[in-house]
């Protein structure tokens, strides 16, 4: 299992840009101003540029544990857990975090299929979608990670239009409600801030995807670029949405994002909501198809036996089963505060300690040594 | 990878065929373009639904597609039921064709729903994905079943879209811009109450007929023609107005407005009695003058007249607001905006008591093509 990655599979460094990004930018986009906005009204906008600049510092923890994992073989976050914590250990933590990710997975389908619910079809049938949306993840996975690089390349360039169609409400934007200035407590704040921390979540899969991409240290650079773009973009959202929704408006619409779409109007195509509601399926197959691609790894990571094509149709089986369960708008959203708090605690809490117990291993190791 | 691309293709197509949901086809729909509601006391309304008629032109080149191009549809719907009932339900019984609200353009509420108010409406609309925002509201003078059912207008367009481009045609004029998304705005938003325009019908036309101001969703005041600009100016920046002033009996001038804007300022906003301040900047041109009464010359005496008798009538109309206790210049939410740890809870009992100070300042750039 420790060898190297291929070159023949590795994906370009610009990957480590269009991957974490596209993890991170979703469904959260549509409905994130209004949870943030409860706590910090209109200095939300602050929450998100700290929530932003911590996310920045987990992504060197990232790159930290990674880097230091290079030299003992395979930086993936698998390999560290049982290099540092033995077999049994490790495999029980590799279980933790990959819960997380099965969590993402089915979160993003759910989600979106909701979405779709509320705004489009509310006819359309759950077990029918998601099946035929794991039948593409599935085609897409068994290419391998450069097809799934590739379909987030295609992600984002998708992606565009809609972060585009935003300006249209900046001529109805009062910027007056963005005054006063920091007039909230920092509890006020820091409780935006966590509530933010879903929509920052998924660059954190560069733990898993690392080893795939060549020439590390200008990784290491996109990676970075790519948070920062995360930052800006749902920053300058957050303004917008606070300038152009009063307050208790903003309280009162939970897709705030689709509610402006709702009154951008052409001559000839009338509601962009649905078209770009549409336009957002592209957000979600690439989550998809890395999450589960990361679980067929951890399968083949634990029990080396089994392949990974056909862990992978189990997998999907398994998304399809959770997201057909979860039946009602209120679990959807329960799904989402469990997301946020697991989601959480492994990127603030878990990885920091991580990285301090890479630390500690090193330190025994040489004293060992010596 | 080909065999498996060739062995899932099928199923696919077969998922997908056995995945239909059920449409909206353009020709196969009821587009309503316009809902009106007039009040009938007790909780009831008489609800009023208007289509599109694509008719009356024969068309030759229509063959056997569909629908006969010079077949009628419905035209409209009107009947009683609750308020807060959702009208394309209500009327889905009569309907033809399934009726789809994607395209309501147009509200229309009588006098005395909006008086009786309309947060059951509002909230209808809040919680419907299918119905664009950018829809104008209006209150109809008299009643709305008559404005939309009326087949004596000059137009031959539908009246939906009648009403609905001269409202938004006035908005670009002298009328502040209002529709459901700037009503939602204000309604849901702390410290400011809501407004729309009142609409009447004489004889064989449409016309405005000042604004309708509202108490939270409640009508308490009408704002008549000649004040709208007033209330424009100090609402927001715009061009294309046209005020009206009267400078001696029976002798007017007219300023067209090329550019106007207003910014506020305020002070001790947390006290009993906050100072507002608001500047007006009004760069305009004459339109008409009294013959004699203005040239280059004495244009700057005329502006100095002008900045005296706007910043006069714009306390006076902020003065009446305050009696009224309502707020639709959103006065409070600028004292939010320019006061740290704004006290909120007790502003509906200083807003009366706000004092508010005005400052016009016109420029006349041109008195028009001759002496």
């Amino acid at each position: 299992m420790n060898d190297k990655i291929k070159p023949a599979h590795q994906v370009g460094p610009v990957s480590a840009f269009f991957i974490p990004q596209v993890m991170q930018i979703g469904i959260g986009y549509l409905s994130f101003q209004q949870i943030i906005t409860k706590y910090s009204q209109q200095d939300a906008w602050l929450a998100s540029l700290i929530s932003g600049a911590l996310s920045l510092g987990i992504l060197w923890v990232v790159l930290r544990l990674l880097e230091n994992e290079r030299q003992f073989g395979m930086p993936d976050l698998f390999s560290i857990h049982t290099r540092i914590f033995g077999r049994r250990i490790g495999t029980i933590l590799n279980l933790f975090t990959v819960t997380h990710v099965l969590l993402f997975a089915i979160r993003s389908l759910r989600s979106y299929i909701e979405i779709v619910h509320v705004w489009v079809f509310p006819q359309m049938s759950m077990f029918l979608f998601s099946l035929i949306f794991c039948l593409i993840a599935w085609y897409i996975v068994s290419g391998g990670m450069r097809t799934i690089a590739g379909v987030c390349l295609l992600s984002f360039i998708y992606l565009v239009p809609l972060s585009i169609l935003t300006l249209f409400i900046v001529p109805h934007a009062q910027f007056e409600n963005l005054l006063p200035l920091i007039d909230h407590s920092p509890a006020a704040l820091l409780k935006s801030c966590y509530e933010l921390t879903h929509v920052y979540l998924g660059f954190e899969l560069l733990l898993y995807v690392y080893p795939f991409i060549s020439n590390p240290r200008e990784a290491r650079k996109w990676a970075f670029r790519s948070a920062l773009t995360t930052v800006y973009f749902y920053t300058t959202t957050l303004i917008l949405a606070i300038a152009y929704f009063s307050q208790g408006e903003l309280q009162n619409t939970i897709w705030p994002t689709v509610a402006y779409w709702k009154s951008v109007r052409f001559p000839l195509v009338e509601h962009i909501d649905i078209i770009a509601i549409v336009l957002l399926l592209w957000a979600t197959i690439p989550k998809v198809c890395l999450c589960s691609w990361i679980i067929a790894r951890a399968v083949k990571f634990t029990v080396p036996k089994i392949k990974m094509k056909y862990s992978l149709i189990v997998i999907l089986a398994l998304f399809i089963a959770g997201t057909t369960m979860i039946r009602t708008g209120l679990l959807v959203k329960q799904l989402n505060v469990a997301y946020t708090r697991y989601g959480a605690l492994i990127i603030y809490i878990y990885l920091p300690i991580l990285l301090f117990c890479q630390w500690i291993k090193k330190k025994r190791g040489r004293s060992a040594a010596s | 990878m080909k065999q498996k691309a060739a062995l899932i293709a099928p199923l696919i197509a077969l998922l997908l065929l056995s995945g239909c949901l059920p449409t909206s086809i353009i020709d196969d729909v009821l587009l309503v373009e316009a809902e009106g509601i007039d009040y009938l006391g007790d909780g009831k309304v008489m609800g009023t639904v208007s289509m599109p008629n694509y008719a009356a032109n024969p068309n030759p080149g229509s063959g056997g597609a569909g629908l006969p191009t010079t077949a009628s549809m419905l035209r409209h719907l009107s009947g009683v039921t609750y308020d807060g009932k959702s009208l394309v339900d209500r009327f889905q019984p009569s309907g033809q064709m399934p009726l789809r609200v994607g395209k309501l353009r147009l509200m229309l509420f009588n006098t005395a729903m909006a008086k009786k108010g309309l947060y059951k409406q509002i909230d209808l609309r809040n919680r419907d994905p299918d119905a664009p925002r950018d829809m104008s509201l209006a209150v109809v003078e008299g009643s709305c079943r008559k404005m939309l059912t009326s087949a004596d207008y000059q137009t031959q367009i539908p009246v939906a879209r009648y009403i609905q481009d001269m409202i938004e045609q006035n908005s670009e004029h002298n009328y502040p811009e209002s529709t459901l998304e700037t009503f939602m705005y204000a309604y849901y938003g702390d410290y400011m109450d809501p407004f729309l325009p009142i609409i009447r019908k004489q004889g064989d036309h449409i016309e405005m007929y000042g604004l309708a101001l509202f108490k939270g969703d409640k009508y308490v005041m009408r704002l008549s023609e000649n004040r709208v600009f007033t209330f424009k100016m100090l609402f927001q920046k715009f061009s294309q107005g046209v005020y009206d002033y009267e400078f001696a009996p029976n002798k007017h001038i007219a300023l067209k407005n090329v550019h106007t804007n207003v910014n506020y300022k305020v002070k001790n906003g947390n006290s009993s009695s906050p100072d507002i301040y608001a500047s007006v900047n009004v760069r305009a041109q004459i339109r008409q003058a009294n013959p004699g009464s203005i040239s280059k010359s004495t244009g700057p005496g005329m502006e100095k007249k002008l900045n005296k008798h706007m910043a006069k009538e714009a306390v006076q109309l902020v003065h009446r607001f305050q009696r009224k206790r309502i707020d639709p210049l959103q006065l409070g939410q600028h004292v939010r905006s320019y006061t740290r740890n704004f006290d909120g809870k007790s502003w509906p009992e200083r807003y009366p008591n706000a004092r508010f100070h005005c400052k016009v300042d016109v420029t006349i750039r041109q008195t028009g093509i001759s002496e």
